[in-house]
C-alpha cells in the first residue's frame, strides 16, 4: 500500500512541476508579447505564436495525465482536490498562452503605426502586472499559499484601473488624431486580453485557496442561491450587507 | 582526537581548518565515524573518501558556472551552488532548471546539446545551457550566463554601424550639395544650396566637438579640481539652454539649493554633465512642459537631479541610452537633432568624479535623470 501512495504522490508531483512549467512559460512570455507589441517584432510574434502550439499539446499530455490519476487511484481528500483543482488549472493557462498569442496577433495588425508614448507607457505597465499576477499565482501555488493567492484578486483591480485608464489614453489619442481608427481598436482588444490574462491568474489563486481551504468564492453566490426565498417569519430575507468580492 | 585530525590532514596535505569543518553535519558524520573506528584503516579510508568529496564539491562551488551531474537512470547526483543560483527568480529558474533536464534526458540517450536560453525576466538574462554524456555512466550539463557577454557584442556591432552612420550621413549631403553647386548657376538655388551646406557642415563640426570633448573627458587625469558653487553649476546648465527651452516653450525650475553650498569637482566637466542632461530633458518635452532642476548635498558629496514630464524612455533602452551614439529612435530621425554623445558624455564626467549616474524613466510619464557628484579633496597647488 506505501509503495502505492509513493506512486501516486510521484505522479502527482510530476503534474504539478509540469504545471508550474507550463505556467512560467505563459509568465515568460507576457515581457515578450509586450516587447513584440511596442517595438513592431514580426519575427519575435512568430515565435510566440508558433510555440503556443507546444503550450496547447503539453496542456493535453497533462489533462490526460490528471485522468489517468483519477481513474487508476481514486484519490479522496485533498489529494482529490489537487488533482481537480490542476484540472481546471491546466485550461486556465492554457487560456491564458492563447490570449498572449492575441497579442502578437494584434501587434502584426498594427505594425507599422506610431503609437504615443502616453499609450506606450501604459501598454509596458499593463504587461508588468500581468506578469505581476501570474508570477503571485505560480508563487502561491508552489507554496500552496493560500493568503498569498487571496492577495492577487487586489492586484487585479490595479490592472482593471490601468486598462479603464488605457481605453480613455485611445480615445484621447484617436480624437488627436494620433492614431487611426483601426489602431484604435486593436489597441482597445489588445488592452482586454492583457486584464483576461490577469483574470485568469486571479482564477489559479482561486483554485489555490480551494486546494488548501476546500472554499471557492463562487460559493457565497451559490448559498445566496440556495438560501430559502421566505424564512419563518413569512418576509423575504434581505441580506444585511454584501460582501464585497469579484 | 585532536592529533588524529591533525594526522589526517597533514597526510592529505591541508590545513585541517577549512574544508574538515566545513559543513557542520559533515564534519559531524566524519567525527562520528572516526570515533567508532577508532584508526581502523577502513574508517581512514573513508575519511578520505568524504574528504576528497568535500573538496570537489568546494571546488564546484567556487565555479562560476552552474553544474548538474545525473546519473545514468537521470537521477541529479551532484549539483554546484552556481547552478541553484543561475535560474535567477522563481519562474525564470523553473525555465532554466527544465531545460537543464530536458537536454540531460537527451545527454544520456547520447549526443552533445546546447541551448542558448533568452529570458526576458525581468532583469533580462541570457543563459547558455550545454549537456554532454559522462560515458556510459551518465551526463553533466552546465548553465552559463552570458548576459554581460550579449550585451557587449550589440554594443560593439552597434557602436560600429552608429558612428559610421552619423560621420558618413552629413558627409554624404555635403559632397552631394558641392556637386549639384558645381553646376548650378542659379543664384536663388545656388544660395538656398550653399545654406543647406553651411548646415550640414555644422552638424559635422559639432558631432566632432562632441567626440572630442568626450576624449577630453575619457582621459581621467586630466581633471581640473577646484572649489565649486553649486548654485552657479545649476544656473549655467540652466542658462544654457535657456534659449532652446523658450524655442520650445519649456519652463526650467531650478528647485532650492542652500545658500553657498560648494563642491571639489572639475567645473567645465561638471557644467557640461548638468548642460547635457538639461538639453535632453528640454529636447524631449512637450511644449508648455517643465524641466525641474535640483542640488542636494548628504556629508560625501552632491546629487544633482534633472526630471522633465516628456516622452520618457521605454524601458528596453534604459540600459544603454548613455553608449556612444545610441538613439531610442531606431528611425534615427533628425527631429531632435542631438549627436548622440550626450548621455556618454555625463557618465564619463561621472565616472572620472568616481561618482554616478541613473534614470529612471516611464514612456508616456516623463524622466529623471540624477548625478551623483563626490566632494573631492582639492590637490595641492
Amino acid at each position: 500500500m506505501d509503495e502505492l501512495r509513493k506512486s501516486f504522490h510521484n505522479d502527482l508531483d510530476d503534474v504539478r512541476s509540469e504545471l508550474v512549467h507550463l505556467a512560467a512559460f505563459v509568465t515568460e512570455s507576457i515581457p515578450r508579447a509586450t516587447n513584440v507589441l511596442l517595438t513592431g517584432d514580426l519575427e519575435g510574434a512568430d515565435y510566440i505564436i508558433q510555440s503556443d502550439d507546444e503550450i496547447d499539446a503539453r496542456s493535453l499530455d497533462l489533462e490526460e495525465r490528471c485522468l489517468q490519476i483519477l481513474a487508476l487511484q481514486s484519490p479522496v481528500a485533498t489529494d482529490l482536490r489537487q488533482i481537480v483543482a490542476a484540472l481546471r488549472m491546466i485550461s486556465e493557462v492554457e487560456r491564458s498562452a492563447d490570449l498572449v498569442c492575441n497579442i502578437c496577433k494584434a501587434a502584426r495588425r498594427i505594425y507599422g503605426h506610431k503609437l504615443d508614448p502616453n499609450l506606450r507607457g501604459i501598454i509596458t505597465r499593463m504587461g508588468e502586472q500581468a506578469q505581476q499576477l501570474y508570477i503571485a499565482a505560480i508563487e502561491s501555488f508552489v507554496e500552496n499559499d493560500a493568503a498569498k493567492a487571496a492577495a492577487i484578486d487586489d492586484m487585479d483591480n490595479y490592472l482593471d484601473g490601468l486598462q479603464k485608464q488605457f481605453v480613455q489614453a485611445i480615445f484621447e489619442s484617436h480624437s488627436a488624431g494620433t492614431i487611426d481608427l483601426q489602431v484604435a481598436v486593436q489597441l482597445a482588444v489588445v488592452a482586454r486580453f492583457y486584464e483576461r490574462i490577469g483574470d485568469h491568474a486571479v482564477n489559479i489563486g482561486e483554485r489555490v485557496r480551494y486546494v488548501v481551504t476546500g472554499w471557492l468564492p463562487e460559493h457565497k453566490g451559490a448559498a445566496r442561491y440556495r438560501a430559502p426565498t421566505i424564512d419563518d417569519t413569512g418576509e423575504l430575507p434581505r441580506p444585511a450587507t454584501f460582501e464585497t468580492g469579484r | 582526537m585532536a592529533a588524529l585530525w591533525a594526522l589526517l590532514g597533514a597526510a592529505l596535505g591541508l590545513g585541517v581548518g577549512a574544508i574538515v569543518f566545513r559543513r557542520s553535519t559533515r564534519s559531524r558524520s566524519l567525527r562520528d565515524a572516526g570515533s567508532a573506528a577508532s584508526a581502523s584503516a577502513a574508517a581512514r579510508a573513508s575519511a578520505e573518501v568524504e574528504l576528497r568529496a568535500d573538496r570537489l564539491q568546494a571546488a564546484l562551488d567556487a565555479m562560476p558556472n552552474g553544474v548538474i551531474v545525473a546519473d545514468r537512470d537521470g537521477r541529479v547526483v551532484v549539483r554546484n551552488r552556481a547552478a541553484d543560483d543561475a535560474g535567477g527568480d522563481s519562474h525564470t529558474e523553473v525555465l532554466v532548471q527544465a531545460a537543464v533536464q530536458h537536454h540531460l534526458r537527451a545527454a544520456l540517450r547520447g549526443g552533445e546539446r546546447s541551448q542558448t536560453v533568452e529570458l526576458y525576466g525581468p532583469p533580462r538574462r541570457v543563459v547558455v545551457v550545454h549537456a554532454q554524456p559522462l560515458g556510459a555512466d551518465g551526463a553533466v550539463a552546465t548553465i552559463e550566463d552570458v548576459t554581460e557577454r550579449s550585451r557587449l557584442d550589440a554594443v560593439r556591432t552597434d557602436f560600429v554601424a552608429n558612428i559610421s552612420h552619423e560621420l558618413k550621413t552629413p558627409i554624404g549631403a555635403l559632397a552631394v550639395l558641392a556637386e549639384t553647386l558645381i553646376d548650378e548657376t542659379d543664384p536663388a538655388l545656388v544660395s538656398r544650396l550653399a545654406g543647406k551646406t553651411v548646415s550640414e557642415a555644422h552638424r559635422v563640426a559639432k558631432i566632432i566637438d562632441d567626440l572630442l570633448e568626450l576624449s577630453r573627458i575619457e582621459l581621467a587625469g586630466d581633471l581640473i579640481v577646484s572649489r565649486c558653487d553649486v548654485g552657479t553649476l545649476v544656473a549655467e546648465a540652466s542658462s544654457r539652454n535657456s534659449y532652446a527651452a523658450q524655442q520650445r516653450k519649456v519652463c526650467i525650475m531650478i528647485g532650492e539649493i542652500a545658500d553657498g553650498l560648494t563642491i571639489n569637482a572639475d567645473h567645465a566637466q561638471v557644467a557640461s554633465a548638468l548642460g547635457n542632461l538639461v538639453d535632453n530633458a528640454v529636447k524631449y518635452s512637450e511644449a508648455g512642459g517643465k524641466v525641474v532642476l535640483t542640488a542636494t548635498a548628504d556629508s560625501q558629496g552632491v546629487m544633482f537631479s534633472v526630471a522633465d514630464r516628456g516622452i520618457g524612455i521605454p524601458a528596453r533602452d534604459l540600459d544603454r541610452i548613455f553608449e556612444r551614439f545610441y538613439r531610442v529612435d531606431r528611425g534615427r530621425s533628425r527631429g531632435t537633432g542631438g549627436t548622440g554623445l550626450g548621455l556618454s558624455i555625463v557618465r564619463h564626467v561621472a565616472s572620472n568624479h568616481g561618482g554616478a549616474v541613473t534614470v529612471e524613466s516611464r514612456e508616456g510619464e516623463g524622466s529623471t535623470f540624477r548625478l551623483y557628484i563626490p566632494d573631492r579633496a582639492v590637490p595641492p597647488t
